[in-house]
């Protein structure tokens, strides 16, 4: 599907987006919402089109697929800031702007014009989000943050990784995914705070405290029964009790399952006459084991030790028999909800993601390519994914011709004199 | 500036029906009633919402009333319970409806359905509603009658194949992921649905599936495939294009050390940053290391060392590095502190209890959590007859029924 009109719910609204890497993601999502989005970019281009992986493992800033993921639906322009010049006319930009969304680091936001008072003050009705590792003020605000400092210090690597072993994060940036969508939400919250009363406001995004929203029930586990929940391995932690196994590998790569496959909770004697018309039951049909099991049933807290060892072990022998496509299959039909660990390729392959027309094609120099799909369907205002990120520059134009309404001269001065 | 703004109610007028459950649905209308929507949580005690069961309970007591797990997602809202399987259940169900706009509900499809509370279905009472359906697969394909939780979508979109120490099983992280993941992508774009229909009148169904949200949660492990026929791999704490990016175990920690799990994250980007760590570390033939000697000789290095400590001198010197923090520490972190991210509220069975904020700050209408979660059934007389409307008679009558239970 390829949609090139928008008409998301933020198609009458502009956005200039002044990200890096971590708040990109916030401007493609208010791009996927309709918006027209302006990427402004100093003159060379932004450091992230030097993220890779590229296409070909080329080195070249207009071949980034890190750029490509996060700037489709973006327009370019570039423009030097640290110019008298320049900032004049990103002045300008934000008088034809709605939104504005930066990355800039705390210390360095007042020399750019960029401080909250001050875009307060000169545009009134802009709703101005800032992205920082940990916030525009506070005792760590000028702080660095990577993607995995911010994963560690929000919390959610101490969840992630084996106990014993070192934390570890998912090798897909989580703290600058989570720092973009909920800068978003506050965003949009800002927004229709204005839609209201006319004003806009300032969103203070931390990346930090973003990752802090993921612990699950680790935080009131500490508060209620001082616990600190652990990093489990291959497993779960609800509310300071370890529970069993999730992840069981199959004949043909990895399934997951709920914690012992739903051998504990409300499903269990469902579970149990599952693996028994397979023959691979063991001891649980036995009314001792049943009573165990039923006692789980209300309460959500799994059994450890002996029987947990023993419950674990059924499901590693069972799961080991049969393909993915068969042990979930069959698990969904008595409502376990079993899931495929997923690969890229069992992702890009997938009929239930194919049968919703979840893919987008868009249209590059090098042909067409296929990119994840608008992640909600709007009746009435559709999302919508529709053009690739731009090529440096690749509207200056439109930005400062048809836009701020500069001549061409003008144009081409700014451009010798790199400012544009 | 006069303003006529109610400073902390953004959604003040705006009442929302909850049906959903568990994570990503209770998640979603938090950031309504954090800013001062109306919610109304709709539960039943015949099927109750399941994280009302799951632990932590207080003192260790299960019961409905007592799940810390639960109340977290749940602050700032109302609770009527209704059991929809009783014959004037739906019937009641829909008389809510009418006086709400917004219904927010995470069941599988099959089951507005079969109550006849689908989106058209709703819109024969609430003609301006808007809905938002957040099943794990969608409303519609192959898929869509499958159940699931966040800890198997995370396997489901390719995140634990992308969490696992380098060429081992793919564990995923150690939460229910997607639960803290897809709730920004749906509260996203139901306010963005709301703002359309403050503008135009006009509401409008979401069928928003989880898996959907979530796969943009992967960088680029899709194009990378796609363009390059490259299957992305986990790292462990690393990353591809850093060598110097993990975490590190410190010294123990305690009167008598019995905490020996502090570790910090040490990540280094830029030949300035490798030259601040060898400063720090009174190393400076660090620079002319080989990674894994250097990798060899940081982690020797940091077992001497206290954790935090270490952070702030490294911070200090422009390396950016973090101590990994446990639920515990971040309570007591001086960053969150200064943002105010977790709220102490009273709740009648639970006692003085840490909630979780949003994590932004709006400079006008911050948000506020004005209570702590709702006891089951809290808010039925409110809810029954002042909004909608039930006589003192009928209301005994559906108590007695068993309709509220």
């Amino acid at each position: 599907m390829t949609t090139n009109a928008a008409a998301g719910p933020l198609a009458p609204f502009r956005v200039i987006d002044l990200t890096n890497e971590l708040g990109q993601l916030a401007g493609r999502m208010l791009g996927d919402h309709g918006a027209e989005v302006i990427k402004v970019e100093p003159p060379g281009g932004d450091e992230s089109r030097f993220i890779g992986p590229f296409r070909g493992d080329v080195v070249d800033p207009e071949q980034s697929l890190h750029w490509w993921t996060f700037n489709t639906n973006k327009l370019g322009a570039t423009l030097d800031l640290t110019t008298l010049r320049g900032q004049e006319l990103f002045t300008q930009l934000l008088e034809n702007a709605d939104f504005l969304v930066e990355t800039c680091p705390p210390d360095a936001a007042a020399a750019l014009g960029l401080g909250a008072e001050n875009i307060r003050s000169e545009h009134p009705r802009l709703v101005h989000t800032s992205i920082t590792p940990f916030g525009r003020d506070g005792p760590y605000a000028n702080w660095k943050a990577t993607d995995l400092v911010a994963t560690a210090m929000g919390g959610l690597s101490s969840l992630c990784g084996a106990p014993g072993r070192p934390p570890i994060r998912p090798t897909a940036s989580q703290g600058y995914t989570q720092a973009s969508a909920q800068a978003v939400v506050g965003t949009m919250i800002a927004h229709y705070q204005r839609t209201k009363s006319g004003r806009g406001q300032h969103v203070d995004q931390s990346m930090q405290e973003a990752v802090t929203f993921t612990h699950d029930n680790a935080s009131p586990t500490w508060d209620i029964r001082a616990i600190n929940n652990e990093r489990p391995g291959n497993g779960r932690q609800i509310g300071g009790y370890k529970s069993g196994q999730y992840v069981y590998e199959a004949a043909d790569g990895y399934v997951a399952a709920l914690s012992y496959g739903g051998l504990f909770g409300l499903t269990a004697r469902q579970t149990v006459d599952w693996l028994d018309s397979h023959g691979m039951a063991g001891e649980l049909t036995s009314d001792e084991w049943m009573t165990k099991l039923d006692a789980t049933q209300g309460i959500l807290i799994p059994p450890s030790g002996e029987d947990g060892d023993y419950l674990n072990q059924v499901l590693v022998e069972f799961c080991k028999r049969f393909t993915r496509a068969q042990l979930v299959a069959e698990a969904q039909q008595i409502r376990n909800g079993w899931g495929i660990v997923h690969t890229p390729r069992d992702l890009m392959e997938n009929e239930h993601l194919a049968a919703r027309d979840y893919w987008v094609d868009l249209e590059h120099e090098e042909g067409h390519l296929t990119y994840p799909g608008p992640w909600a369907k709007l009746s009435k205002t559709p999302l919508s994914v529709r053009h690739r990120a731009p090529h440096i520059g690749e509207h200056n134009d439109y930005v400062y011709s048809n836009l701020l309404g500069l001549s061409d001269e003008e144009i081409m001065k700014l451009s010798s004199n790199g400012v544009i | 500036m006069s303003t006529t703004d109610n400073a902390d109610n953004v959604f003040e007028g705006i009442r929302v029906a909850d049906f959903a459950w568990v994570g990503v649905g209770p998640l979603v209308s938090k950031y309504l009633a954090d800013h001062g929507a109306e919610v109304i949580r709709i539960e039943s005690s015949v099927r109750p919402e399941p994280l009302r069961r799951a632990p932590p309970f207080i003192n260790d007591t299960p019961g409905l009333d007592n799940s810390g797990y639960y109340a977290d997602f749940n602050s700032s809202k109302k609770c009527a319970s209704l059991n929809l399987q009783h014959p004037d259940g739906v019937k009641i169900a829909k008389r809510i409806v009418e006086h709400c706009d917004i219904v927010t509900e995470s069941f599988t499809p099959k089951a507005m359905r079969a109550w006849g509370m689908t989106y058209e279905d709703l819109c024969e009472v609430r003609p301006d509603l808007i809905m938002i359906s957040m099943p794990m697969y969608g409303l519609t394909g192959p898929w869509s009658m499958w159940q699931g939780y966040g800890h198997v979508l995370q396997a489901a979109v390719g995140i634990s194949h992308l969490t696992a120490y380098p060429g081992e099983e793919p564990i995923g992280t150690g939460v229910a992921y997607t639960d803290f993941l897809v709730p920004h992508f749906a509260a996203a774009a139901l306010i963005a649905a709301l703002d359309h229909r403050q503008r135009t009148g006009e509401g409008q169904n979401i069928d928003f599936g989880q898996m959907e949200a979530a796969l943009h949660a992967t960088e680029t492990m899709i194009l990378d495939y796609h363009v390059n026929g490259r299957e992305q791999q986990a790292l462990g704490a690393g990353h591809p294009d850093h060598e110097i990016y993990g975490t590190w175990q410190c010294a123990a920690r305690g009167d008598d050390g019995d905490d020996d799990d502090r570790w910090i994250a040490i990540t280094v980007t830029s030949n300035d940053e490798l030259a601040a760590l060898a400063h720090v570390a009174g190393e400076p033939d660090w620079t002319t290391l080989d990674a894994k000697s250097l990798q060899t000789e940081i982690a020797a290095w940091t077992r001497k060392q206290q954790a935090e400590e270490l952070m702030h001198r490294l911070q200090t010197a422009g390396v950016p590095a973090g101590v990994v923090q446990t639920p515990e520490d971040l309570r007591s972190d001086p960053q969150l502190a200064h943002r105010g991210h977790f709220w102490m509220l009273d709740h009648p069975t639970m006692g003085h209890r840490a909630y979780d904020g949003p994590s932004f700050r709006l400079s006008d209408t911050p948000a506020e959590l004005t209570k702590s979660a709702p006891l089951l059934g809290e808010d039925n007389e409110f809810i029954y007859k002042d909004i909608v409307g039930m006589s003192d008679e009928e209301y005994v009558e559906h108590l007695v029924s068993g309709a509220f239970d």
